[in-house]
């Protein structure tokens, strides 16, 4: 049985993450190499939509930031995106908002012609930007 | 499970591999007005035990309202 309160000073890091970067993608991995499937899916919706983004490897705190995101957000499982502050979803919802539009309109882009949901095939290499990936410690 | 927690439910489950990745595809009248996060929240926590327990790995969800 693990801890159940979550670490404090832990949380307060991502609190401040979350914050300070408008658009936010905890995931497994980075985003040049996802760990995940539906990591992976999820940073192949932002590279087509353009998007500047901050990603978090939650891979070598996952157990910690599962508590800490659940106590954030009541939410535990990666990836997770966030947008000015406030979780928008994993994988299943990030694709679904994708597809119909609504991602990019809450991101303020344009939504890529013949958007859909992304397969592996579809990832373009040298994408557009994105932040370096970030270290928690 | 996600029946009892949500009465009047249509869910189906889907097998994506090894029995421990799944796809739920509910819907539900208790999702009325909710954001789909929310929708989200309410298949996932039906289905807590099963995450908690191990047998359920990775649930991928789509949620609708009926009608």
């Amino acid at each position: 049985m693990v801890d159940p309160m979550a670490d404090t000073e832990l949380k307060q890091k991502v609190e401040g993450l979350i914050s300070e970067h408008p658009v936010l993608l905890f995931m497994k991995g980075v985003p040049d190499q996802p760990m995940c499937g539906f990591s992976m899916r999820t940073v192949a919706v932002l590279d087509q939509l353009g998007v500047e983004y901050g990603a978090i490897d939650v891979l070598p705190a996952l157990q910690p930031l599962r508590e800490v995101t659940a106590e954030i957000s009541d939410w535990q499982t990666f990836p997770q995106l966030y947008v000015n502050g406030e979780l928008v979803g994993g994988c299943d919802i990030i694709e679904e908002m994708f597809a119909s539009g609504e991602l990019a309109q809450l991101l303020g882009v344009e939504q890529p012609e013949a958007a859909e949901a992304a397969d592996e095939s579809r990832i373009v290499p040298g994408g557009p930007q994105q932040s370096p990936p970030m270290q928690l410690e | 499970m996600i029946e009892t927690a949500l009465p009047g439910a249509d869910v189906k489950m889907l097998d994506e591999g090894g029995g421990d990745h799944l796809r739920a595809v509910v819907t539900a009248p208790q999702f009325e007005g909710l954001k789909r996060l929310d929708q989200h929240r309410l298949v996932r926590n039906a289905l807590r035990e099963r995450f908690d327990d191990g047998s359920i790995h990775a649930l991928s969800i789509k949620t609708s309202v009926p009608g």
